[in-house]
């Protein structure tokens, strides 16, 4: 009787046997703790591969007239270094790999809703990364990851085909993550964990949830067409056979603008539960914060066509694509007044993590600020296309969305691993990351808006040396990042013994061991109030025994 | 815990110190960009150029600020409400949830500057993007990697250079002949994609004589790099004139001039001399954004046009004349304006005498 009305009310208090050996507790594992460890893991490998691209990329751009590799090398670089960086990187980390990791346990759940479909997201990732990798033995695709028809129509070899199948797949796997994740939140939280109880990064994967399932199906239909036109000739995109171009732009932005988001809005959420962990401080405005994630979601999908002010759209439907992305900036900008507020009166510990949440807050403002400028029509007239663009959404990608990986790679380490990165590498890290970043991106601004456009293998020799300075920073960047990796594989054996609490966080994953056992809880937690008022006790009940050695409940008969 | 709370911390003077010196920063970069030409690090020779200019000061301007003020914020209070080594090890902060009259305060706040940035934004967009008359029409088409040029009076193709006279009126049409380009003229503040299909359509008038290079920033292959060494070359009138009448000459044998004028009869197209195929190219360049090679109902603007001259269910074209090859080429030229939606005429479309008629020949293949 308890485990059917357990079933009934969502919350599995009945704890499964933890499988054994291997192969069923890492490789096939049904535990979103590992599944999230298997995205990071995954992610970052893709990470360093795309990043090698980047600095072909860079080295190519040394010199006006290029040299380092041929002009078709170098576009198969880039189209696949934005491709990677997008669907294997930044959008796995976020959702798959951090999602995972620590949103059931921050909502008070064994798992997430569906074991095995987050099983079976997590092998398609993979398997779609090394089908994307593999392009490059059959011609990768060259135009850039947009790739806009005709060009990538008239591509040759199999590569962008496969390019297309790629990432069909990590879309379906996103897809069934957002699905997953949604019902995960709307269903399993622990008693007293009421929507407004929830945790920052919770409602930075609430607000996530539903663009990777609505939005990631427009993509797929844009895909299955090209790919049916490149492979069977049925005409969607080619304007000699009756087809439209300007059909795969609209598809592709429908999908692609929300994209950001789905790169950022669970960064703003690891960014809320840093600082105020740092900050010994309640977030300030809780609610602001978190609706005005729901708001960016919101708006995130009627704003698609100001990528499109140059390519031929109807003036009069220009008009409130620019209107609605000015409108962005307003749940924006509350954000990041609402953390600036939030460091106002704190005591802040400038750990690792509090560096990269605090070069983040300055460093996405400014990625912003460029936003709007493209967002304006008279603007984006003269910038569209240029190495401007670059320049903006590096920052909110890198500037942003990276920051945030690594601040909760350094927030929520010890719980994955147990100990505690190095700090002392970390600042190095941050600071030589910091400043070859702006060193890199920085100039593109004024390179784009001087005349420089972006995919060239080749450009005009005025912008010779402002390309040579990036191409420095650059590696000075590149070094920050191996710095971090050599932390990370150095710190998993040899860090410091970190507790299950090593910050004094006050959200549910801390209350528990590090790493954390199997069933999370050994009892589901009752909550009372939210995390984050440093000055109360803890308004959890239920969680004495979780540090103890008492056994978990024992699995009630009749369970699964 | 609740023993070691600090005391409340009021805005003291070191955060009033901090709010003056950003405000004088932030009203030293607004002067900065009130007086800066941006010119002086691209030329600006267009009347479009000095508009885009004006508004990407303000921009920089407001942008500055902001950016002042935020990372300011964020610099002074990271070092200080910084915890000290005197600092007991559970120091605690403030514990302040918000405030309403804050958050009010910054939403509203913002959602005010995004009402006057969008009210800017649409008078200067408003003046660049309606410029009344067409004045001289000429017509850039992107190919893989270079970019030719017609002109009306001027036969076949303009390549290498595209000249303009000074302080005239310009319409640029833009399509292309097989990937997406654009046409980029980073002195003059003008960039269009040149899309196959479509035609989209700049106007402005050219300030400055000068050469500014015209650069394409949509990718379109191997050589997309090396699609910037052609030359804008904005005019005196009278050197105008005389590039104009030197490619008139120049281009006298070729057969296919852009019409001057619509309007007037079809006379000037001789329908004998059309090319099925050539027909065919042009119909992917400037007609397939609208019409569909597909059955009538098939519409995308227009109606589909398989069988335009040959359907016995459709006999009539859309002036309610019979669809021989010569009404169609009426069309062509004249174009449509009435009940049934609107067909640019033939200097819209930018098409020559020439052209009609190849475009006439390939529609007469389609059954």
């Amino acid at each position: 009787m308890a485990v059917a009305a357990a079933h009934v009310g969502g919350i599995a208090d009945h704890i499964h046997p933890e499988p054994q050996g291997f192969i069923r507790k890492y490789i096939f594992s049904l535990d979103h703790k590992i599944i999230g460890i298997q995205y990071l893991v995954t992610g970052f490998v893709f990470f360093v591969l795309a990043g090698l691209l980047a600095e072909i990329i860079r080295v190519q751009l040394m010199h006006a007239n290029g040299g380092f590799v041929s002009a078709d090398t170098y576009n198969e670089v880039y189209s696949i270094h934005g491709s990677a960086m997008v669907w294997l990187v930044v959008i796995p980390l976020l959702t798959g790999g951090f999602g995972n990791l620590v949103m059931p346990i921050m909502i008070g759940a064994r798992d997430v809703a569906f074991p095995w479909l987050n099983m079976l997201s997590f092998w398609i990732f993979p398997i779609s990364g090394l089908m994307l990798f593999s392009s490059f033995l059959m011609g990768a695709p060259v135009a850039g990851w947009t790739e806009y028809p005709p060009m990538s129509l008239q591509a040759q070899g199999f590569g962008t085909s496969m390019w297309a199948l790629a990432i069909f797949l990590v879309g379906v796997s996103s897809t069934l993550t957002g699905m997953n994740f949604l019902v995960t939140m709307l269903k399993m939280r622990a008693p007293g964990m009421t929507f407004t109880r929830m945790p920052l990064f919770v409602w930075g994967q609430l607000a996530t949830a539903p663009l990777l399932m609505v939005a990631t199906t427009a993509l797929a239909a844009a895909l299955a067409a090209l790919f049916m036109e490149r492979v069977f000739g049925v005409p969607f995109y080619d304007p000699t056979k009756g087809g439209s171009p300007i059909l795969w732009q609209h598809m592709f932005w429908f999908y692609s603008h929300p994209a950001v988001y789905i790169m950022i809005l669970p960064g703003f959420g690891i960014i809320s539960e840093v600082l105020s962990t740092f900050s010994r401080k309640p977030p300030f405005g809780y609610r602001m914060i978190a609706f005005s994630s729901m708001a960016i979601a919101l708006f995130g999908f009627m704003v698609w066509a100001h990528h499109m002010f140059v390519a031929g759209i109807a003036p009069f439907l220009q008009l409130p694509f620019m209107v609605l992305t000015y409108a962005i900036a307003v749940p924006t900008g509350v954000k990041i007044f609402s953390w600036i507020a939030t460091l106002w009166g704190g005591s802040l510990r400038l750990t690792t993590a509090m560096l990269f949440a605090i070069g983040f807050l300055i460093l996405f403002t400014l990625g912003g600020i460029s936003g709007v400028f493209l967002a304006a029509i008279p603007f984006d007239m003269h910038t569209n296309g240029t190495y401007f663009v670059v320049a903006h959404f590096h920052y909110v990608l890198v500037g942003g969305s990276l920051m945030s990986i690594f601040a909760g790679m350094y927030y929520w380490f010890p719980k994955m691993a147990g100990r505690l990165l190095n700090e002392a590498l970390g600042k190095l890290h941050f600071w030589l990351f910091t400043l070859g970043f702006n060193g890199t991106f920085l100039p593109m601004h004024w390179l784009g808006f001087m005349g420089m456009p972006r995919r060239v293998a080749t450009y005009d020799p005025q912008f010779q040396f402002w390309n040579q300075f990036e191409s420095i920073s650059s590696f000075v960047m590149t070094l920050g990042i191996l710095i971090f990796f050599a932390n990370v594989l150095w710190s998993i054996k040899y860090g410091k013994k970190s507790g299950p609490n090593p910050w004094g966080g006050r959200t549910l994953e801390w209350m528990i061991a590090s790493p954390p056992p199997y069933y999370n809880f050994k009892h589901i937690p009752k909550v009372f109030a939210r995390p984050y008022d440093y000055s109360q006790p803890l308004p959890y009940k239920g969680l004495e025994e979780e540090l103890t050695t008492a056994k978990p409940e024992p699995v009630p008969a009749g369970a699964h | 815990m609740i023993e070691s709370r600090r005391p409340d911390v009021h805005l003291g003077r070191g955060f009033w110190m901090a709010t003056a010196i950003y405000a004088i920063l932030s009203i030293a970069a607004i002067a900065y960009w009130s007086v800066t030409p941006l010119s002086q690090w691209l030329p600006a020779a267009s009347n479009t150029a000095t508009e885009i200019d004006r508004f990407t000061r303000f921009l920089l301007a407001a942008g500055s600020a902001l950016f002042i003020f935020v990372a300011g914020y964020v610099i002074y209070f990271a070092f200080a409400f910084r915890r000290r080594p005197t600092d007991p090890p559970d120091a605690i902060g403030v514990q302040v949830h918000g405030s309403h009259r804050l958050e009010f305060a910054w939403t509203f706040g913002a959602a005010a500057f995004v009402v006057l940035l969008s009210v800017i934004s649409v008078a200067i967009w408003y003046g660049v993007e309606f410029q009344s008359t067409p004045g001289l029409v000429v017509e850039a088409i992107g190919h893989q990697w270079y970019y030719t040029f017609r002109y009306p009076g001027i036969n076949g193709e303009v390549t290498q250079e595209m000249h303009v006279p000074v302080d005239t009126p310009l319409t640029v049409n833009v399509t292309s002949a097989d990937v997406i380009h654009s046409f980029w003229v980073p002195g003059l503040r003008i960039k269009a994609d040149m899309v196959p299909g479509l035609i989209n359509t700049m106007h402005f008038v050219a300030t400055r004589v000068g050469r500014y290079p015209i650069i394409c920033t949509e990718f379109c292959g191997t050589l997309h790099g090396q699609m910037n060494k052609q030359v804008f070359v904005v005019d005196s009138k009278a050197d105008f004139q005389k590039w104009y009448r030197d490619w008139q000459i120049k281009n006298a044998h070729v057969s296919n001039a852009l019409p001057a004028a619509p309007g007037g009869g079809a006379s000037g197209i001789d329908l004998s001399k059309g090319v099925a195929t050539a027909g065919k190219a042009l119909f992917a360049q400037k007609c397939s954004a609208c019409h569909a090679i597909a059955p009538f109902e098939h519409r995308i603007v227009g109606p589909g046009l398989l069988g335009v001259l040959h359907d016995p269910k459709h006999p009539n074209l859309v002036n309610g004349k019979p669809a021989t090859p010569a009404d169609v080429a009426q069309i062509l030229l004249n174009g449509y304006d009435g009940s049934m939606g609107h067909m640019p005429n033939a200097t819209q479309n930018g098409l020559s005498a020439q052209d009609i008629a190849n475009l006439v020949a390939y529609l007469e293949t389609l059954k």
